[in-house]
């Protein structure tokens, strides 16, 4: 004979077995007359209990939820602007990351543009979108008026300014927006587990 | 548009009452005041520390209805409310109370005498409150309101295997304390 299943009997009684475990609670029950006796006590245990009285009422339905009402502390009504403010708090996440798509797309786009410049190709398309006299010499002139009346340090100073840093223009940009966006993140990061906590607190208080 | 309250579904009426809207919580309250004030019932045993704390319940889910989220059931929340409503109102009342009203069984009282004492329903009340609360909590969630013990281990914060564990010890606890009627019935 098998081990009796005395820990599994209130969980039987109360139909929250399944699978294996319930087949072996059945199983063992049909050749168990002491399990079977235990299972007895546990239904009219429950029987004995059901007979035991509910709440009797004192006070009139309506009554209660009125007495409720009354003692309902005031409770500031969102308005549909603060509303509006916590669905943009909560999809803040997603606004960042649609940013860093878009400056990452921006400077795939950009460099996929300026390799073809180099190569030579749609030189047509420039050609039409800059008037003849700018065309590839705008940024040399004003660099070449600048230095006439600048030091050394001065054109250095220009030079790196025009080629956008030591890493050029695309990598110094992509990298600050890349910082900003970080920065932004982590900062909603703090405030989100800064307000888990203090609901979290409220929760136990409850 | 919107209907009277009392037609409502439940989700509209908790959307509008954590909005502020106060004729919503009363329907709210209104359909489940009875199991609210049954759980309480039967978690401190006196029908006017009943009522009291169910409206303390209520009060406490007001004020933190903005922050429930429907992930579970909003029943199985405020009976969460509702058992530490009453647990806190027990406390306060054990504080208070002479040790002579207290309504738990003595020790020292034999099945014989208590059986006399008490009739059957009374007898069964007094032996559920004899019960610690955290085990009564799962019995009364149990036996008459009949949650399920995912239900349970949701409302009380607790794993399921607690809540076997604790109805087990509970329903041990009680088959001693009511042999006599267990016998006879």
């Amino acid at each position: 004979m098998t081990e009796h299943v005395t820990a599994y009997l209130g969980a039987y009684h109360d139909g929250e077995l399944q699978g294996w475990r319930l087949r072996q609670v059945e199983a063992h029950l049909a050749h168990c007359a002491t399990c079977r006796a235990e299972l007895e006590r546990l239904r009219t245990l429950a029987t004995l209990l059901q007979e035991s009285p509910a709440a009797e009422s004192l006070t009139p339905p309506e009554r209660f939820v009125v007495q409720v009402g009354l003692r309902l502390p005031r409770r500031p009504v969102q308005t549909a602007w603060q509303r509006g403010l916590e669905i943009g708090w909560r999809t803040a996440p997603l606004g960042l990351l649609g940013a860093w798509a878009f400056v990452q797309t921006v400077f795939i786009v950009a460099g996929v543009v300026m390799i073809v410049l180099r190569m030579g190709l749609g030189g047509d398309v420039v050609a039409g979108l800059l008037p003849a006299s700018q065309q590839g010499t705008w940024l040399a002139q004003a660099l070449s008026l600048s230095e006439a009346s600048l030091s050394d340090v001065g054109r250095i100073v220009l030079q790196l300014l025009s080629n956008g840093g030591p890493l050029g223009w695309g990598v110094t940009l992509n990298l600050g927006s890349l910082v900003v966006i970080g920065l932004l993140y982590w900062s909603w990061l703090a405030s989100w587990v800064a307000r888990t906590r203090i609901s979290g607190q409220q929760r136990i208080r409850q | 548009m919107s209907g009277h309250p009392a037609a409502e579904i439940e989700p509209e009426l908790i959307t509008k009452a954590q909005r502020g809207d106060r004729q919503a919580f009363g329907e709210l309250v209104r359909r489940h005041r009875k199991g609210v004030i049954n759980v309480v019932y039967r978690m401190c045993g006196d029908a006017n520390l009943a009522e009291d704390a169910a409206q303390e319940a209520f009060i406490r889910a007001w004020q933190h209805l903005p922050g429930y989220r429907p992930r579970s059931p909003f029943r199985n929340w405020v009976y969460r409310i509702a058992t530490n409503a009453a647990l806190d109102v027990l406390r306060r009342e054990r504080e208070t109370m002479d040790v002579d009203t207290l309504p738990l069984a003595s020790p020292y009282e034999g099945p014989e005498a208590t059986v006399e004492r008490c009739e059957r329903g009374e007898c069964v009340r007094q032996a559920v409150l004899a019960l610690p609360p955290a085990s009564r909590a799962v019995l009364v969630l149990r036996e008459y309101e009949d949650l399920s013990y995912r239900e349970i281990a949701d409302t009380l914060a607790i794993p399921i295997g607690t809540v076997m564990s604790r109805l087990n010890y509970a329903r041990n606890r009680l088959r001693e304390a009511l042999t006599p009627y267990l016998e006879t019935l």
